[in-house]
């Protein structure tokens, strides 16, 4: 559902390029780990796939469509859902009011968002009680969890998240991780996740390194 | 319209950050306010005094020329001195009058013709200071007053109500009626109720009066009504009981010019056209000469000379209010697009999480806008609130000094050139000049209570203004604040 064409891309001079020419696919209903040193390229990879940056070379497409031609704002806000490291909530809102925000701005088709919401929040143990404080009041796992489900709530087929257990300890991170898997193998959405850390990767269905500027196939 | 939600609860949590910026833009519209209340008051106060002033022209004979000619003539006076006799000024043929009443646009015009008389079957109300009396010879006139002025004034006029002194309320009727067209041909009058009380008369009674040019003529007239007046004059001229403004009897034209003698049969001292349109005296004028009115012998006087005066220091404040709107309008501008620029620059992360949801920047754009919106209603409420009190404040300030200047011009104008601004300055008057004469004395403090007159009060209307300046306000600073949105890119906010 996702191709990378010949992509590149270098902040200031072509000759300091990030990557050779990438040419990658991602499937739908994947879980898929990119592993790699820092400042080898995975975030830049990643807010490019995301629609955050264009690319200098090549072309991102999405269901055979340049995302160029759908158009950044619009391909944000219909196909892809990003999960940062630092949670990227609104912060004068609850947490379920962020989900039926984030609902709304990209036009679920979900009748009831807000049952919808709680109750997918519920399942990743945020109570509705919690749901209903502000999001600055939670704590970094559960304001976490609170934006995987935001992404999860989402009509967008594919999800990117860059480190999204990286402020968490080991436990909430296995949790995190777990639910990406759901999402990928339930609701049959293409899941990228980038990490650094092994035990991560380990569960995950694709595992991608970023090494001397290629995409190597782990596993 | 998710982002009016989100511009709802962004104002109600972050409420510290609403609480300033609803301070900052109420000071804002304060001073708006305030200049669009005393503009609106000072607008109404020109509307009034154009009212109150009215479109008139008054005809009347050429007094330049009367005097011109008794400076001529004053080397065949045998004594040396002027005679009295030669400012006797000739009076308005009834017929020229007429001619110029049927002209276009004349709304209505009032014939003026005023005389003293002796009081005959009644007392003139006199002033008790009899020592006085003596004085009055050395006084200006005193010559005339000795030979012509009688006990009473009999201000004559084809109808009362049209009469400046009515119109402007110095002068009102508290009993019976006032005369109009159809008292011409009669000999009804209204008279002061100071007169009546001390004569004991009330409508229905007769008084008499004799010409004080020739003692056998005696008129008896009938009370019709009975009216009061407000009108203050000088002391020194109250000893003169003619200038007494008790003793002004007002009585057809005709009456008048019977008490005068024969000679001014068929004649007015003045005439006041009322113009259906304001707009139209100066062009009023331009007709009446090109249909051949004779300008040495005639002059044509509007009122502008006294409704400048009036305007002068009322445009000047609201000139004033203008510029204060507008320049706290700009600095209300610049003050607010900082804030807000200060405010987009602070929240720039919440922005990229809303672009990276794939929201538009316009939506962001106006999600900032209604929370202006927002606090615009507030800081509308507030400072409509006290917005009256500094409207109050300020107004009062400039009006004290804008008429302490216009009352020393108003004066300044009764010494000019040959002292016609003192006719001038009131042309309904006429009769030999004794009523203008009389006038005069009032019509300084009379300019500076009219513009006191300042009515603050704050309408509907001024709100929606006020609303208007506050949205256009809101509306370019956030487009000033927009250009640092639009500039924004999600990526570099949101991954660090
Ligand atoms: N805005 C920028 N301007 C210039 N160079 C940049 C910019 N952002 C990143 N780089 C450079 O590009 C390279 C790739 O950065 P990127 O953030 O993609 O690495 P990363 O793989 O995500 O590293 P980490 O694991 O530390 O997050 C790095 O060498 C970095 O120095
Ligand atoms: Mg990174």
């Amino acid at each position: 559902m996702l191709e990378i064409k010949d992509l590149n891309y270098w902040y200031t001079n072509k000759e300091d390029a990030l990557y050779n020419d990438v040419n990658l696919t991602f499937e739908a209903g994947r879980l898929y780990a990119i592993l790699g040193s820092s400042g080898s390229g995975k975030t830049t990879f990643l807010s490019l796939i995301a629609g955050l940056d264009v690319p200098k070379k090549g072309d991102v497409v999405y269901d055979g469509k340049s995302i160029r031609k759908i158009g950044m704002t619009q391909y944000r806000n219909r196909c892809v859902s990003i999960v940062f490291q630092s949670y990227n909530l609104l912060p004068y809102m609850s947490a379920l009011e962020n989900i039926v925000s984030a609902m709304e701005i990209t036009h679920s088709k979900q009748k009831d968002r807000r049952a919808y919401a709680l109750a997918m929040l519920e399942k990743v143990g945020i109570t509705k009680e919690l749901a209903l404080k502000n999001v600055q009041h939670l704590s970094g796992g559960q304001q976490q969890r609170v934006a995987i489900v935001r992404a999860m709530c989402c009509d967008a087929q594919l999800v990117v998240a860059d480190e999204p257990t990286g402020n968490l300890d080991e436990q909430n991170s296995r949790e995190i991780i777990l639910l990406f898997k759901r999402l990928a193998h339930e609701q049959q959405k293409c899941v990228i996740v980038i990490t650094h850390e092994k035990d991560i990767a380990k569960e995950c269905d694709t595992i991608l390194q970023l090494k001397n500027k290629t995409f190597q196939l782990v596993k | 319209m998710n982002f009016i939600k989100r511009a709802y609860k962004s104002t109600k949590v972050k409420m510290g950050r609403t609480v300033l910026l609803t301070l900052v833009f109420s000071a804002i519209l304060i001073f708006i306010l305030a200049g669009l209340i005393i503009q609106n008051a000072s607008l109404k106060a020109i509307e009034n005094a154009s009212k109150s002033t009215g479109a008139t022209v008054t005809l009347s004979t050429n007094i330049r020329n009367a005097f011109d000619r008794s400076d001529n003539s004053e080397s065949d006076s045998e004594e040396g001195r002027p005679d009295p006799g030669s400012f006797q000024i000739s009076p308005v043929e009834l017929a020229i009058a007429e001619e110029l009443a049927s002209m276009d646009n004349v709304a209505s015009y009032n014939y003026i013709s005023s005389t003293s008389a002796n009081a005959e079957s009644f007392d003139a109300i006199t002033s008790t200071d009899e020592s006085s009396s003596e004085n009055s010879n050395s006084m200006p006139g005193g010559r005339m007053a000795g030979m012509l002025l009688g006990d009473v004034t009999i201000s004559g006029t084809s109808a009362t109500d049209t009469l400046s002194a009515f119109t402007d309320g110095t002068n009102k009727l508290i009993e019976g009626v006032g005369l109009t067209d159809e008292d011409i041909d009669t000999n009804n009058v209204v008279i002061e109720t100071n007169l009546a009380e001390a004569n004991d008369l009330s409508v229905g009674d007769t008084i008499e009066v004799t010409s004080t040019s020739d003692e056998e003529s005696t008129i008896e007239l009938t009370i019709v009504g009975i009216y009061e007046s407000s009108a203050t004059v000088d002391s020194r001229m109250m000893q003169m009981s003619t200038l007494n403004p008790a003793n002004t009897i007002y009585a057809s034209y005709k009456v008048a010019n019977t008490l005068k003698g024969e000679d001014y049969e068929n004649t007015v001292d003045s005439v006041v056209y009322t113009l259906e349109d304001p707009g139209q005296l100066q062009q009023f004028v331009q007709d009446a000469e090109a249909a051949g009115l004779d300008t040495d012998a005639y002059m044509l006087q509007t009122n502008d000379q006294m409704y400048q005066q009036m305007l002068q220091p009322l445009e000047n404040v609201g000139d004033f209010a203008e510029k204060i709107v507008l320049l706290v309008s700009v600095a209300g501008v610049v003050i607010l697009s900082l804030i807000v620029i200060l405010m987009v620059r602070e929240r720039k992360h919440e922005i990229g999480v809303l672009l990276s949801l794939g929201e538009k920047r316009s939506k962001v754009i106006s999600q900032f806008f209604v929370e202006m919106l927002i606090v615009l209603i507030v800081a509308i409420g507030i400072a409509g609130v006290s917005g009256k009190y500094v409207g109050n404040v300020i107004g009062e300030q400039l009006l004290a000094q804008e008429t302490s200047t216009t009352s020393e011009v108003a004066a300044m104008d009764g010494n000019g050139p040959g002292g016609a601004a003192a006719f001038g300055g009131r042309p309904q008057g006429g009769g030999g000049g004794f009523q203008s004469f009389r006038n005069f004395g009032a019509s300084s403090s009379e300019v500076a209570t009219q513009i006191k007159d300042l009515d603050i009060t704050i309408s509907l209307e001024e709100l929606v203004k006020l609303g208007g300046f506050g949205l256009g306000i809101a509306f370019i600073s956030i487009i000033i604040a927009s250009i640092g949105v639009m500039r924004m890119q999600p990526k570099k906010i949101l991954i660090s």
